[in-house]
């Protein structure tokens, strides 16, 4: 072949990646993930309307909001911790826990400082695993797999293995205050979720976590501080197990040591339907919120369709597989 | 040369999501050739390279070997059929050993392995790459330096026996004795009738090694196994980038008076790589830091900015000590450093392009916000200074950028903040000829603010193009500190040597300095001044005054009129009362490497100098 000298081609002096990437048309693929999600989570509650008509009354529909509370304030922490590529296995185990300070705390204290007790032991443990795992430099997974086993079995010997149920009845306003006609535990998961989303978009700290998860080394060479910051999800995460185990013990006025059984999971589930990555760096708080809403839709649904509950985990469980599949399948960009 | 090709691609056609990197690309490659494969950084070298070797699929297009057609559709299979890739990016398996990972694509194939027999192969194959001692086969990938993962990445495509190699930059960070030995091992592969294709960025290295050229651009082929003998640089180059380039590296700009250093480093010590190292750099200057990989370069910066605990020595900046013990510090007082490893240690994948950017500034940022707001005019300076297109800012991803692009957000990055002393390790690795000026030009005009700019750099033309003096380190020992006025990439390339061969060639000048009862040195001349490599007395009276590292002027000396003269024979210099001897030495493949240099007193008797030439040539040569 005869070689084509620059004399016989167009002249070009265009830019070799801008120019040629054609533009694409608006398509699932290049829609943000939380509309994607949030379009998930319309099309299971126009289903699930459709199919029950109990779905959309307002009744039901506070009622949900009322069923997110628990689950979306763990799922927070959850995201935190995620977001910096790590997992926190303790938090169910640490909404059973701090449950059960708080109703000992209730014994000898006024209600605000039984719940700060509550909230700066959850704080403390989250210390506690998160500087092990950064310092140290150990798996998330198995340190708070330990933290799991010691909160449950410390929360059965605090309690006395029963439950507490000698606690003030006015923790009950704490939950069934209505502002605006909001219950106030809906009000608390809002604006927790209004603080979280404003503190990962707009501060330092914020964007640290990001980069962290995205890429540790990175985030080191740019000074910024990487230790100090992958131990800040796992302190949020704790405080935030005791606020959702105040939340709890004062809407059902007992608290049980075996709370938050396999709440780490549900968060983890959340977190995962609402787009984030495993790995880190990938997710946002309004996506969890998403997620919360979409796992507790179904579990809802499935109630008012009388759905035996042996068989929603299993509806659950295919819904996570199918959401991340959908994500993988859609996305535009290749797995790193 | 023959007659069929081994192999051709014809009309290759591949798009990535809304990319299309290659658009009806051809390549032929004749068995015993070596073809370079060029073009500027997303011309579609890359993703020719891994759809020939069964990396990633084509869209369209024909592909025949050894006269049938192939449709590798895993690296397997590529394999199989005898074609094998050496990655850009290397694709070690960091937890497995070198030994495994050399042979990492056997254990991929049915049947025993004799770890014995391998252990032998490896070893052959790493010797022929001039890595026997240094690099040990049960050592973890993921603890070796980037120039030893890709001797390993090289000896990998060894292992295979393939017919067909592509290299792709796989001279990026090797230094020069280790590319000296790779086109050895090239040269005999070609000997063998193998087909080599050799991507690179370094035109010399394409003209010293390549017998074909094959130019693409934005995808096409544009110049189709060209002879590498019928093009010059100036051709290709206009070749890759479509337009004329002016001279790369500019006019040097003259080493000024400098006032006091900005950053003084003494006797800098972070076992086990920095041993002993000490520079000066003043405002204004661009200093270069050379050296073979692994003398310890990275890891002394690493260490001044932070990264490394430092175990002793002092870093003063603008006269105060100084010891960071965080990047974050070390950012604070006005550091700035570009690593060598984009992916790894400056890219944050999951944040949009704008954030990349601004990653120094939220590290040096106190307070609770972000503060971004504040940089925004900086920023939209920045961006038309460095040439990028500001639109380009709100991408959600830096890695879809081209090499050059990624670098410049990247000195971007530390630009923001008007460092006082800005470290770039390795800067225009893997970034196109084009990019590469403009960086320069940047790097320039950033020193002429007055800041001060540390490059290190494995390219000693690039040392010598840009920087106004050059500190050579050899084994975390800093031996030579030489303005680049007088220094050339031979003189560089001595100095650098590894430290084994400079102990062995010290023993020698003390036995001979010991034996005439005076001194030895070992350096380079040029017209005027002396450049010593090494040295060593025996007695003090005899002593020329030559340090190593140094270079002073013929007069400067006390054997003046014995270099001047350059004789056979002994000559005395009457002012210092010495006598001096020089013999040139040369390599065993002619190669010339400088003079050994025997001083004595002019009261003593000569030795007779044909016998001591002799014996210098024979032994020095021993010493290599």
């Amino acid at each position: 072949m005869k070689p084509d000298f620059p004399g016989t081609m167009k002249a070009s002096n265009r830019a070799p990646d801008g120019e040629r990437r054609a533009r694409a048309p608006f398509s699932v693929r290049s829609a943000p993930l939380e509309l994607r999600m949030l379009a998930l989570a319309l099309v299971i509650a126009i289903t699930l309307s459709l199919m029950s008509p109990y779905f959309l009354k307002p009744a039901n529909l506070l009622n949900l909001l009322d069923q997110s509370v628990v689950t979306g304030i763990v799922s927070i922490g959850m995201t935190f911790v995620i977001l910096t590529g790590g997992i926190d296995l303790s938090v169910g185990s640490l909404v059973g826990l701090t449950g059960v300070i708080l109703g000992l705390s209730l014994h000898h204290f006024p209600i605000p400082v039984a719940i700060a007790l509550a909230v700066l032991s959850g704080a403390g443990i989250g210390l506690f695993s998160g500087f092990i795992i950064a310092y140290f430099d150990l798996a998330a997974f198995v340190i708070t797999l330990g933290v799991m086993a010691i909160g449950r079995s410390l929360a059965y010997i605090f309690s006395g293995q029963t439950s507490i149920s000698d606690i003030p009845a006015s923790l009950n306003d704490l939950v069934y205050t209505t502002v605006f006609g909001v219950q106030t535990n809906v009000l608390t998961l809002l604006v927790l979720y209004a603080l979280a989303w404003g503190y990962l978009t707009f501060t330092k700290g914020g964007r640290t976590i990001y980069a962290i998860g995205s890429n540790r080394e990175a985030a080191r060479t740019a000074g910024l501080s990487v230790l100090f910051y992958s131990v800040v999800p796992y302190v949020v995460a704790g405080a935030l197990s005791a606020i959702a185990a105040t939340l709890m013990s004062s809407q059902i006025l007992s608290i049980d040591p075996l709370a938050g059984t396999g709440l780490e999971l549900d968060a983890i589930a959340a977190v995962v339907i609402g787009g984030a990555s495993l790995y880190g760096g990938r997710g946002t708080i309004i996506g969890t919120l998403i997620g919360v809403f979409i796992m507790v839709m179904i579990r809802n649904g499935l109630n008012l369709l009388g759905v035996s509950p042996f068989w929603q985990g299993s509806a659950i469980g295919a819904i996570i597989i199918a959401a991340v599949l959908a994500e993988r399948l859609l996305s535009p960009r290749t797995r790193r | 040369m023959t007659d069929e090709p081994l192999f051709e691609a014809r009309d290759i056609s591949k798009s990535f999501a809304q990319t299309r990197a290659l658009v009806g690309a051809n390549l032929t490659l004749r068995a015993g050739a070596t073809h370079a494969l060029l073009g500027a950084n997303g011309a579609g070298k890359s993703t020719l390279s891994r759809v020939i070797s069964g990396h990633v699929g084509r869209d369209s297009g024909v592909i025949r070997y050894r006269g049938a057609p192939l449709d590798a559709r895993s690296p397997r299979e590529a394999l199989d059929a005898g074609i094998a890739m050496v990655m850009q990016e290397t694709s070690l398996a960091p937890d497995l050993s070198v030994l495994e990972n050399i042979f990492l694509p056997d254990l991929g194939r049915p049947g025993r392995l004799s770890r014995a027999a391998m252990r032998r192969r490896a070893r052959d194959i790493l010797s022929d790459l001039g890595q026997a001692g240094a690099l040990s086969l049960d050592a973890e990938a993921g603890e070796l330096s980037a120039a030893q993962r890709q001797l390993v990445e090289i000896a990998k495509a060894l292992a295979l026996k393939a017919n067909l190699i592509i290299f792709d930059e796989p001279t990026a960070s090797l230094s020069p004795s280790e590319v000296e030995r790779l086109f050895d091992v090239i040269a005999r592969l070609k000997s063998a009738q193998c087909a080599i294709v050799f991507v690179s960025h370094r035109l010399e290295e394409v003209f010293a090694i390549s017998d074909e050229i094959t130019v693409m651009r934005e995808g096409r082929t544009v110049a189709a196994s060209v002879a590498t003998s019928s093009l010059n640089q100036t051709e290709l180059v206009r070749l890759m980038v479509g337009r004329e380039l002016g001279a790369i590296y500019a006019a040097r700009a003259p080493a000024a008076a400098y006032g006091e250093p900005v950053l003084s480093i003494r006797g800098l010590k972070a076992p086990p790589l920095v041993r002993d190292v000490s520079f000066d750099v003043h405002r204004g200057e661009i200093l270069g830091l050379g050296g073979l990989v692994g003398a310890g370069r990275s890891e002394t910066v690493e260490t001044i900015f932070g990264l490394r605990p430092r175990a002793g020595g002092e870093v003063r900046l603008e006269g105060r000590a100084f010891a960071p013990r965080t990047p974050a510090q070390a950012i604070r007082a006005g550091f700035g450093f570009v690593a060598e490893d984009r992916r790894r240690q400056s890219i944050v994948p999951d944040l949009t392009v704008r954030e990349n950017l601004l990653l120094g500034h939220l590290g040096a940022h106190r307070g609770f916000g972000l503060g971004y707001a504040k940089r925004e005019r900086r920023i939209a300076q920045l961006m038309e200074r460095l040439e990028l297109p500001a639109h380009r800012l709100a991408e959600a991803n830096l890695l879809n950028f081209s090499g050059g692009m990624q670098q410049k957000i990247i000195i971007a990055r530390w630009l923001l903040l008007e460092p006082k002393v800005l470290i770039l390790d390795e800067p225009t690795k893997g970034v196109d000829i084009g990019t590469r000026a403009s960086i320069y030009a940047i790097l320039r005009d950033v020193a002429a603010t007055g800041a001060a700019i540390v490059v290190i750099s494995s390219e000693f033309e690039e040392l010598l193009g840009l920087a106004q003096r050059v500190i050579v380190l050899s084994d975390g020992t800093s031996i030579a500190d030489l303005p680049t006025a007088h220094l050339d990439e031979e003189k560089l390339t001595l100095l650098a040597a590894p430290r084994s061969s400079m102990e062995r060639c010290r023993n020698l000048l003390q036995e001979l300095a010991s034996q005439c009862d005076g001194a030895a040195f070992w350096a380079i001349l040029d017209e005027e001044r002396v450049f010593c490599l090494n040295a060593a007395a025996a007695n003090a009276n005899a002593d020329p005054a030559l340090r190593v590292g140094t270079a002073p002027r013929f007069e400067e000396t006390s054997i003046a009129t014995g270099l001047r003269a350059r004789s056979r024979e002994f000559v005395a210099d009457s002012k210092s009362g010495l006598q001096s001897l020089l013999v040139d030495v040369r390599s065993e493949r002619g190669h010339e490497l400088g003079s050994i240099g025997v001083v004595i007193r002019a009261d003593r008797p000569a030795p007779p100098a044909a016998a001591m030439r002799e014996t210098i040539q024979q032994r020095f040569r021993a010493t290599l």
